[in-house]
């Protein structure tokens, strides 16, 4: 018996291909215009087991890797950004400390659900004070006799006010600087946990930010998510991984606003011809096709070096560097393609320059990716 | 076993191409090649001029059929009436046998069904075999095709056509299945082969994109199922038919035995999704307003399709949102699309130009609609509609 | 309970698109997919599944990129596959693909249900189901929308056909082609799709020769019919203003409606 057998990559990829043309695309202009969380799809996408798509079988997972996780997430932020960028925290930061720091009892009261779309999980890093600063971390953990107490605030926290557990950088040694940070789990019922109302941001409308407060928040012992002062090193751990997913996000919200300016240029017709017969527009269309395919190989080659577990933090940098700045300018060029229509909020490419923004920032600005970049170079 | 060109033979001239019905021939340089998916079918064998085509097939032998005679009609009856189809097949049956020198026969399976052969007769049938009897009152397809097959064992017909109602169409199959017939389903065209004197059947392909023309060779009865609507029936004055009352005995195969209806159900119509619609009558700022959406509604419902509109009349509140058609809408692709009032901006168009005929009736002899449009008629819809609607008896 | 699906890999016939020179399908490109009432079909199949622990294996008869579809009949739930795959088996008509499949389903030999698409995109006869019934012996019920219940040997379905719907009750085994099922099918599991792509996964590939056919009965030997020409329907629009005052033009117009058959 011959050996025929399907590429499971491919296979992903066209089944989420599919789920966002029938599910996220009809529905994404009014999820966006709601500001709601659209908690159907991602339900779907967690029965779907996209969620554990990095996870093995063994804690709920899918099985999968790297790669199949950012071939998921490209497709889904080709529909949704907001959508896109959640399910990615979830895949990602949001659970990958308790994975791999939780004991059997936390997996099952909270990483089981979690994979499972039931309870949802926030990542937070940023303070008011300390952004890609983080050295200035001011969020305490106080040791007990039987855990920790957190005080202190985050802010910029994806799903703040809807996460029903967080993992949460905090300074255990304000002496030891970098040396001293720790992540801790703390549920959202901890006693002393509260969050400010929902920002209101230019993108990723039907995402949830806010500031979120810690109390003399009492954690138990099990709850510090490693070895006590390695949480910068916890942190390096996926950082390549957070950025190339970034990057996988960014190489999404290119192509739609490529799809749509090539469905867009050829319908549109002035002086008797489509505008794509128009040279200047044919140059707007090869930068983003040219652009789109360096990004597409840089993610490729960046999610199969983090699989087989090789170092590549700057080359994982400068993709996610390349592919979102690629992006902001092929929403801006889609906008011009579609001329006046382009402001319209009826046409998708406007809501492709607004989300687009937003991953300027997750994971790192560019201002310091590009300074990291250099000194890669000129040590 | 297979396909393949002999290249010092080859001069290049891409008849093959075009004759292949598979798309599996392509050329290399100037000269032609068999692509992997060839079926070995020998299109290209027949097509080309330079004997370059050669193959290791060994030709199918075509057996004699001459004892095969006349164009048959599978008539479809409920509840004592006929279905229309049966007579529109009898119109197309009748020329046909007129080119094949054969006659006209009817095979009619059912229940109260006799009063039905003068109307048969009528309509063009020389011969009209009825097998009536109560267990058929109710359509089973099990036991449809024991009493069909027995009939078409006995009459040897060289041609027999099938209405594709939905009976026709779940029945056809397991009836060639029994025959041990080529069968092809959906017909918009039939004809005579003038040189083979076989039947060449002419029907839509991959979602309409492509028309195939299918030869049954090596089977008879050569069969059809044909579309409602697609043929038109033919009366012939004074024609007199024999009428042969066919003894029905309901075998007890297992099949049959198995299979039993609970209940049969007849509904208004249903609801119709616009990508599922046939035709779609669609209206816009032209219409101007509920009055004009009223005419349109009359003239969907005389095709028996659905009403859209454009992003203006979504807008407007004239029809509702899911019938939008355009970009920032449905994208749709009917038979026939009517635009009533439709000036065509891309916006719309993009939604509506891959339908298979268009029709455009605006005032605006300069309204970029025409462009798309097959027909197009410059007027007032409010004048031209209701025309329609009387010139279709409406 | 065993239930077999059969489901076909087609092109995306909405992305079909004409050579405007040549006239011949463009069918580079064109994706792949599940036929939709096939998706369907496995559906209810699954349904069954999760109703009533039945096992559910799907079969297709393909090119060896057809492994895709039972991957992917894999990754919504299904418990096994089957490729058929042969060159003997191209150019099929029905008559060869039900004798193809009909034999197939033999050498299973153990099954209780048979459901299918009521037609395929790229073909639109809505002829193998029926004809593999007739080559097995078993009753049948085309455009299936809704199973009843499962109960002592037998199934109560509803099926569509013009006029409305009938409820019927077959004997098992028997088989159904289905269509417009009121739920929307399931989408592929990840981590399905990722074992359906391994070695050991549960996809057996057979040939001719596994399912005891001889190339006489094949492919396009075993056929009854033959593709003679395939054309283009219509390259391009008439693009005809008509003219005459409004009941001529509306006459003429209707005139052209019915030669298009139309109405």
């Amino acid at each position: 018996m011959s050996m025929i057998r399907s590429d499971s990559e491919a296979l992903i990829k066209k089944t989420m291909a599919r789920f966002v043309d029938e599910e996220v695309i009809p529905k994404a202009r009014e999820i966006d215009e709601s500001g709601e969380f659209p908690y159907d799809l991602f339900k779907k996408l967690a029965d779907m087991g996209v969620l554990g798509l990095r996870y093995p079988k063994s804690v709920g997972g899918s099985g999968g890797d790297t790669v199949l996780y950012c071939v998921a997430m490209q497709e889904l932020a080709r529909g949704l950004m907001s959508l896109a960028a959640t399910t990615a925290m979830q895949c990602l930061m949001a659970t990958n400390g308790l994975y791999l720091y939780g004991t059997k009892a936390m997996h099952e009261e909270y990483l089981y659900p979690a994979l499972k779309g039931e309870k949802i999980g926030a990542f937070q890093l940023t303070e008011p004070e300390a952004g890609s600063d983080l050295g200035n971390v001011r969020t305490s953990a106080r040791k007990t006799a039987d855990g920790y107490v957190i005080n202190g605030m985050k802010t910029w926290s994806t799903n703040g006010p809807k996460g029903d557990f967080h993992t949460v950088l905090c300074q255990t040694n304000p002496d030891k600087g970098l040396k001293g940070l720790m992540f801790f789990f703390i549920p959202t019922d901890t006693p002393g946990f509260s969050h400010s109302k929902k920002f209101d941001c230019l993108g990723t409308r039907s995402s949830t930010l806010s500031e979120i407060y810690f109390n003399d928040c009492h954690i138990p012992k099990e709850y510090c998510l490693g070895e006590e002062g390695r949480g910068l090193d916890v942190l390096l751990t996926i950082l390549a991984e957070i950025r190339i997913m970034t990057a996988a996000l960014a190489i999404g919200l290119h192509r739609a606003a490529m799809d749509d300016s090539i469905k867009y240029c050829k319908e549109r017709v002035q002086f008797g011809k489509p505008i794509g017969k128009n040279q200047l527009i044919q140059a707007k269309i090869a930068n983003m096709a040219v652009n789109l395919e360096a990004g597409q190989l840089m993610v490729d080659k960046v999610t199969r070096l983090v699989r087989d577990k090789k170092s590549c933090l700057n080359e994982a940098s400068m993709a996610k560097y390349f592919t979102v700045e690629s992006a902001c300018s092929a929403s801006d060029e889609a906008m011009r393609i579609h001329g006046a229509y382009g402001y319209s909020m009826e046409y998708s490419v406007q809501r492709y320059y607004r989300d687009n923004r937003f991953l300027l920032y997750g994971g790192g600005t560019h201002e310091v990716l590009q300074t990291t970049i250099a000194r890669q170079y000129l040590k | 076993m297979g396909v393949w060109i002999d290249s010092e033979l080859c001069n290049g001239c891409k008849r093959c191409l075009k004759a292949c019905p598979y798309d599996a021939v392509a050329m290399r340089g100037d000269k032609a090649v068999i692509l992997e998916h060839c079926t070995a079918c020998g299109a290209c064998i027949e097509a080309c001029r330079q004997d370059a085509v050669k193959t290791d097939v060994v030709a199918r032998e075509i057996p004699d059929f001459s004892d095969h005679r006349g164009v048959w009609v599978l008539a479809e009856a409920q509840g004592g009436e006929l279905n229309p189809v049966s007579l529109e097949l009898l119109g197309e049956a009748q020329e046909l046998a007129r080119t094949l020198g054969q006659k006209v026969g009817v095979i009619l399976p059912g229940w109260d069904i006799a009063g039905l052969a003068p109307t048969l007769a009528r309509f063009g049938a020389a011969k009209i075999c009825l097998a009536e009897d109560k267990a058929l009152a109710t359509y089973r397809v099990e036991i449809y095709t024991e009493i069909v097959a027995e009939l078409v064992a006995e009459y040897k017909p060289d041609i027999l056509l099938i209405g594709a109602t939905s009976r026709g169409r779940e029945l056809a199959p397991r009836l060639a299945r029994r025959l041990k017939a080529g069968l092809t389903a959906d017909c918009t065209m039939l004809e005579i082969d003038p040189d083979e004197k076989i039947l060449l059947q002419t029907r839509p392909a991959f979602g309409g994109n492509v028309m195939a023309t299918i030869a049954s060779r090596y089977s008879r009865p050569q069969m059809a199922t044909v579309r409602p609507g697609v043929m038109q029936p033919c009366e012939c004055e004074g024609s007199q038919a024999e009428i042969i009352n066919h003894l029905v005995k309901v075998p007890e195969t297992p099949a049959v035995a198995a299979a039993k209806v609970l209940e049969v159900v007849r509904e208004a119509k249903r609801k119709v999704r616009l990508n599922e619609a046939k035709v779609i009558v669609a209206g816009g700022r032209g219409t101007g307003g509920e009055m004009g959406f009223k005419l349109i509604e009359k003239l969907a419902e005389g095709f028996g399709g659905e009403v859209a509109g454009t992003r203006i009349a979504v807008e407007e509140g004239w029809v509702p949102v899911e019938r939008q058609v355009g970009q920032t809408g449905q994208a749709v692709r009917p038979e026939l699309y009517i635009a009533c009032g439709i000036s065509g901006a891309v916006q719309h168009r993009a939604g509506m130009q891959d339908s298979r005929y268009i029709i455009a009736i605006n005032k605006d002899p300069g309204a970029p609609i025409f462009s798309v449009a097959d027909w197009g008629i410059v007027g007032d819809l409010h004048q031209i509609i209701p025309e329609m609607l009387t010139q279709m008896a409406l | 309970m065993k239930i077999v699906v059969l489901i076909k890999q087609v092109p995306d016939t909405t992305e079909v698109k004409l050579d405007k020179k040549t006239g011949n399908l463009i069918r580079e490109g064109v994706d792949s997919i599940v036929n939709p009432d096939d998706r369907q079909a496995l559906e209810l199949a699954l349904q069954l599944k999760d109703d009533c622990q039945a096992m559910v294996t799907a079969v297709s008869m393909g090119p060896p990129q057809a492994v895709d579809v039972l991957s992917e009949a894999l990754g919504m739930g299904c418990d096994a596959a089957v490729l058929l795959t042969d060159r003997a088996f191209a150019g099929a008509d029905t008559w060869a693909t039900s004798t193809t499949l009909g034999k197939a389903i033999e050498k299973i030999g153990d099954f209780d249900l048979i459901l299918c698409g009521y037609q395929a995109i790229d073909g639109d006869t809505a002829q193998t189901g029926p004809q593999i019934a007739e080559y097995l012996g078993l009753p049948q019920a085309c455009y299936v929308d809704n199973i009843e219940n499962v109960e002592a040997g037998k199934i109560t379905v509803t099926r569509r056909n013009d006029e409305g719907y009938e409820r019927l009750s077959l004997t098992l085994p028997a088989l159904l082609t289905v269509s417009k099922i009121t739920v929307a099918p399931r989408y592929p599991m990840m981590g399905n799709l990722i074992d359906a792509g391994c070695e050991d996964a549960a996809i057996q590939i057979w040939n001719a020769v596994d399912i005891g056919a001889l190339n006489s009965e094949l492919g396009m030997e075993g056929s009854l019919t033959q593709v003679v020409k395939t054309f283009s329907p219509k390259t391009k629009r008439a693009g005809e203003l008509l003219e005459g005052d409004v009941p001529e033009m509306v006459s003429e117009l209707l005139g052209k409606v019915r030669q298009a058959h139309l109405i």
